[in-house]
């Protein structure tokens, strides 16, 4: 008995032992972790370090499409026309010295720099220009359909060389845009060389080889991609800007799914940049030497109503606007982005030409339950079904509200839409799935009635948002299935794609605003702010919703 | 049977065992009602055509059965398919993917089975003690312990408050990969002379490999502890006492041996499972291997690459229950390999 004893106490010291071990660790949070002060020292300091999610799928300009893979395309490659800064309302000259357009509005003309070359040390002139339109033309990439932003206006016979460094473009139609569209990654200029000996054009096929490789004229140039690891650039020495001033001679960009390992690396110097979710954003508060960047991005979030749903109440634009009533706004705002939403007016985000030409600027709808239950009632959608002891709207029809499964946000606004509905006395049901059923419930079913979705720009016109959102299928638009037209607003959105006159754009807008707020197939509930944790030291760094990042900017220093 | 035989007879079998692996999987794959097609080429703002053209080449117009056929036939002619959330074919994805893992299991391996036999072993001999209670509590906790929980305490403690050991990687921040020759950092850097690289690409192993190895090891003790105690008790070990055999001889020529047959039951199967991949640990440890690619693939509907994965996991849990199975003729040769 006493041996028994004297184990057991042997056995409880341990374990007492190793709890407390644990209790250790786990509050070793509370530790406060010395950093150096407020100025801790600067870590690799000719080396730019992002942690992100998200891979780029491919660095050929003719493909690029998606958000990671035009970061590395806009750093590798050049384009006639850039951005610069956070300006995202003038257009700077980049691979052409200066451009004009004939009185035709269809023909433009851009002399190009000279003495540029690209990182192989090939030497950049109207060829590469005309051969790098034709090839996105060509090419056609079947695995992006990226293509469609130039065929918009232009054709084989668009590009012109006039002389080695002139070369002019006829549009097919004018496009009010078109310069904004040269400044995106698909109207990068590739080494009509390295091309030819790598696989060279083959109609609608990407190119194996230009997926994985670059050769651009750009500041950087690809070291190694570590697919679903880390992607390498490193300074092309042959950059036609030089390297005079401060900047980063390494750029890597690191894939990290992991939210607290970005949160980790920010906070111990290995990142200088990171994505860090809206729910995390408090995991980096106050934390030494690291500030939230946060500015208003062209990142919407919409709720999309199926005007085509067997619930053929969703048909009533009445029904949609006391809906888009019922929606709160602010707790979208507070609770779902924390605080990091800016209401949206309409279709075209704050920050892009034209903005004002909605209300100014002013959203029409807010959140008043009283007002949709008025609507709802004189449009002869009473409360009269009782069940369980409460009066209903629509016999009791649940409106099926889904969101796509893991985003919070999504989540949160459809739990918060069904409470406010049950207010004014409309059953609903909030639904969740993965994002390939999320897609093909939208796109090829009509058994939903509202979901949420949200738009990222593609370049820095309104028509890249007016025309998918609220143009009809016919009209090439209707992005989000919605079913909803209207001939009037179709007008209208050709009427500022085509034109490049501002007042009559403008004026377009106009119309085309006051049309489709008053039959709403989407609810603007806001547009995203772009909020990213960075360490003090980075230098150089300012956000522009078009052209994300330019390393060429960032230098690591303190102020 | 010899055991050649044995062997040529235990991979024969492997074709049967690969169709109904694809089969089951194909059909669980494609039954969802999904739209992989639009999702891969790019949501809301996916072009009619690049839709039509990937539902074509997946064939997803054509009923179930038939795009089984193709897609046996491509394997016939070992072509996996391309890899839609990766845009690359799955055999690439996989070529690199599988030796970051293979090589994080091997050294996951190599904490867990010296350490977890040697802590049977010795909980086992001294049993009751103090070591048996630490060994014991240790294995609990093996066990016991969310994995996701310890990759992040481990990471927290050992690469952010005490920063002994890099955060996550494979390699330093920017730091390019040696080779590529095998896939295997510790092995291309030593082919390559790459002195930097090889201490890299060690010390960014031990986090994950401690995370990974660490349940192993629980297993692997409690078995051998067991086994051992089991063994210990014979007559043929009370008789090899009495012959007056050293303490050490009995356990380890005597004991040991007869002891190992369920541990290395549980290695064995431990192995296979390392080998498809820890989705948790390479996801916190942002180490790019097989858990994360099949995750994502599964996540995102990527068929090839679901398929790819499944078929790479069957083969790897066949061959590794195949050395298992020659492992226990070399360690008891009571076993005869084929039966009889």
């Amino acid at each position: 008995m006493e041996k028994r004893r004297v184990r057991n106490r042997k056995a409880g010291g341990i374990a007492i032992i190793l709890c407390a071990l644990m209790v250790l660790v786990g509050f070793s949070g509370c530790v406060q972790q010395q950093q150096g002060g407020n100025k801790p020292a600067i870590k690799n300091p000719t080396t730019y370090v992002r942690y992100d999610i998200g891979e780029p799928r491919t660095l050929d300009p003719a493909e690029a499409y998606d958000s990671a893979s035009t970061d590395m395309v806009n750093n590798i490659y050049d384009r006639l026309v850039t951005y610069k800064g956070n300006d995202t309302t003038t257009i700077y000259p980049e691979l052409a010295l200066d451009w004009s357009v004939a009185n035709d509005q269809l023909t433009w003309t851009f002399h190009l720099r000279q003495n540029v070359k690209f990182s192989n040390g090939d030497s950049f002139t109207a060829t590469d220009v005309k051969y790098s339109f034709d090839r996105v033309l060509i090419v056609n990439s079947p695995d992006s359909g990226v293509a469609w932003i130039l065929k918009q206006c232009m054709d084989l016979n668009s590009t012109t060389i006039i002389d080695p460094y002139t070369v002019q473009i006829k549009l097919t139609k004018t496009y009010g845009g078109f310069l904004a569209l040269l400044a995106f990654t698909v109207a990068s200029v590739v080494d009509r060389t390295v091309v030819e000996a790598n696989g060279g054009v083959v109609a609608n096929t990407d190119n194996t080889w230009m997926k994985e490789n670059a050769v651009g004229t750009g500041p950087y140039k690809l070291d190694h991609w570590t697919h679903n690891s880390e992607i390498v650039l490193v300074k092309n020495d042959e950059y036609w800007g030089g390297w005079n001033g401060s900047h980063v001679d390494t750029v890597v960009v690191k894939h990290a799914d992991e939210a607290s390992t970005r949160v980790l690396a920010l906070e111990n110097g290995d990142a200088d940049f990171a994505y860090i979710p809206f729910a995390n954003l408090v995991d980096i508060e106050n934390k030494t030497g690291v500030i939230i960047y946060d500015r208003p991005s062209y990142n919407v979030v919409l709720g999309i109503f199926n005007v085509r749903s067997e619930n053929k109440f969703m048909a009533d634009k009445n029904v949609r606007r006391a809906l888009s009533y019922a929606f709160n706004y602010q707790s979208a705002i507070d609770d779902a982005f924390n605080s990091h939403l800016y209401r949206l007016a309409g279709a075209i985000p704050q920050g892009m030409p034209y903005y004002n030409t909605q209300n100014n600027g002013a959203p029409v709808y807010n959140y008043n339950l009283a007002m949709a239950a008025e609507i709802l009632n004189n449009s002869g959608y009473p409360q009269n079904t009782l069940f369980k002891g409460n009066y209903y709207r629509f016999n009791n029809t649940a409106i099926r509200i889904w969101y796509n499964s893991g985003n919070d946000e999504r989540q949160k606004m459809a739990l918060s839409f069904q409470a406010e509905l049950t207010k004014i006395g409309i059953n609903s049901v909030v639904s969740t799935e993965g994002w390939p059923q999320y897609l093909n419930r939208m796109y090829n079913t009509i058994d939903w009635d509202f979901l949420f979705l949200g738009w990222m720009p593609d370049y820095n016109d309104p028509d890249d948002y007016i025309a998918p959102f609220v143009g009809s299928a016919a009209n090439g638009g209707d992005t989000f299935n919605t079913g909803w037209a209207n001939a009037t607003v179709d007008y209208f959105i050709n009427q500022g794609k085509y034109n490049v006159s501002s007042q009559i754009r403008s004026d377009a807008y106009t119309h085309a605003f006051n049309i489709y707020i008053n039959d709403p197939n989407l609810i603007y509930i806001g547009q995203e702010s772009y909020t990213r944790g960075l360490r003090t030291w980075l230098q150089g760094y300012t956000y522009n919703p078009v052209l994300e990042y330019y390393y060429l900017d960032y230098y690591k220093a303190y102020k | 049977m010899k055991t050649w035989e044995y062997i040529v007879r235990r991979l024969v079998l492997l074709i049967p065992v690969i169709i109904g692996v694809t089969i089951i999987t194909f059909v669980v794959s494609h039954v969802i009602p999904a739209d992989p097609a639009r999702a891969f080429a790019g949501g809301p703002k996916a072009q009619p055509e690049t839709i039509a053209r990937i539902r074509a080449e997946l064939h997803l117009d054509q009923p179930i059965w038939m795009q089984y056929f193709y897609y046996l036939n491509d394997l016939i002619h070992f072509n996996l398919g391309k890899s839609y959330l990766e845009d690359r074919p799955v055999t690439d994805a996989l070529a690199q993917y599988f030796p970051a893992t293979f090589e994080l299991t091997i050294f996951a391996m190599l904490i867990a089975v010296p350490l977890g036999i040697a802590g049977g072993i010795i909980s086992a001999i001294r049993q009751n003690k103090l070591s048996d209670h630490f060994t014991r509590v240790i294995a609990i906790v093996g066990y016991s312990l969310p994995i996701f929980w310890l990759a992040l305490m481990l990471q927290y403690v050992f690469a952010y408050i005490f920063p002994i050991f890099p955060l996550e990687g494979r390699l330093s921040i920017g730091m390019t990969p040696p080779g590529p020759i095998t896939g295997f950092y510790i092995i291309d850097s030593i082919l390559t002379l790459n002195s930097a690289a090889f201490v890299s690409a060690l010390w960014h192993l031990i986090l994950p490999a401690f995370t990974l190895g660490f349940a192993t090891l629980a297993i692997i003790l409690r078995m051998t502890r067991s086994s051992m105690l089991e063994v210990m008790g014979t007559d043929y070990i009370r008789t090899a006492r009495a012959k007056g055999l050293s303490e050490r001889r009995v356990i380890y020529r005597h004991g040991l041996r007869n002891a190992l047959i369920p541990t290395l039951t549980v290695t064995g199967l431990s192995f296979g499972g390392l080998l498809s991949g820890a989705v948790l640990t390479e996801t916190i440890f942002n180490w790019p291997g097989m858990g994360r690619f099949a995750a994502n693939a599964v996540l995102g509907l990527d068929f090839n690459s679901v398929m790819g994965f499944t078929l790479l996991v069957a083969i790897i849990y066949v061959i590794a229950n195949l050395i298992v199975d020659l492992l226990y003729a070399f360690v008891d040769p009571r076993v005869k390999l084929g039966g009889g």
